[in-house]
């Protein structure tokens, strides 16, 4: 996802994203994104917990807001214990 | 400032088709000790947009496709899927299914926002929160091992669906 991301901001469309895997994700090095410690296959949250999606969506979509490069945000969002 | 999509390409399209490729046209096997990843160092430039005033178009790696339609991507393919599929944003979740091998599906079967927010960000959009809902959500599996396809075949191919729906803005959501 991080290098479509590149593709679209080099077409000057603002692109962000929210990825579970900060390693894989950072060496693409992405014009905007935010990082959780959600899990593969359930990245905007758990299912059935809207809030939690609802979070993740507000604060990756918040990255819009500002020119890129954006330094990457973490998120204190992650699977239940 | 635009950046090439693979810094150093040639490097790792040496280490890819020498390496883990050639490994898997010789045994059939993926071996992920020898995968090179990408290893970009400078992040694109571009101009913001507040959401409230965006059109904004979903892209999920999902691999979601229309099941009555759509051919479902190759998931058991080794080398990946490269393509797209575009389906109406206001498609309901029952019309979906997926076809990717490489993530446990129990959490999108029980709740597809986890992948795909079309209801979450068709409620924003009534909040105010986005501008607008592009007419259709890109998908694609996301098992690409050759970023140089990823980088020549799937994000051109987004970008002109973005170019062409005429969005200002895009959410990306790896699965």
């Amino acid at each position: 996802m991080g290098l479509v991301s590149r593709a679209l901001e080099n077409a000057g469309i603002p692109a962000t994203l929210t990825s579970w895997n900060a390693g894989r994700t950072r060496v693409t090095a992405p014009s905007r994104a935010t990082f959780t410690k959600l899990g593969r296959g359930a990245t905007l949250g758990n299912p059935g917990d809207g809030a939690q999606q609802r979070r993740v969506l507000e604060a990756t979509l918040e990255l819009l807001k500002e020119d890129a490069p954006v330094e990457i945000v973490r998120l204190d969002e992650s699977v239940p214990e | 400032m635009t950046v090439d999509i693979i810094e150093n390409r040639e490097e790792w399209e040496a280490a890819y088709n020498g390496g883990w490729l050639k490994h898997f046209n010789e045994t059939g096997e993926t071996k992920w000790d020898i995968y090179k990843r990408p290893d970009n160092k400078t992040q694109p430039s571009g101009t913001g947009i507040d959401p409230a005033t965006a059109k904004l178009l979903l892209v999920t790696s999902a691999g979601s496709y229309l099941k009555a339609t759509q051919e479902p991507f190759d998931a058991a393919n080794k080398l990946g899927d490269y393509t797209i599929r575009r389906y109406p944003t206001d498609t309901p979740f029952e019309a979906l299914a997926y076809a990717h091998d490489h993530y446990d599906h129990a959490a999108v079967n029980a709740d597809p926002q986890v992948l795909i927010p079309l209801q979450h960000l068709r409620d924003m959009v009534a909040d105010g929160k986005i501008g607008e809902l592009a007419p259709e959500a890109v998908s694609f599996m996301g098992y690409q091992p050759d970023a140089a396809r990823v980088a020549d075949e799937t994000a051109p191919e987004i970008v002109a669906v973005a170019k062409a729906l005429q969005v200002t803005a895009v959410l990306l959501v790896p699965s």
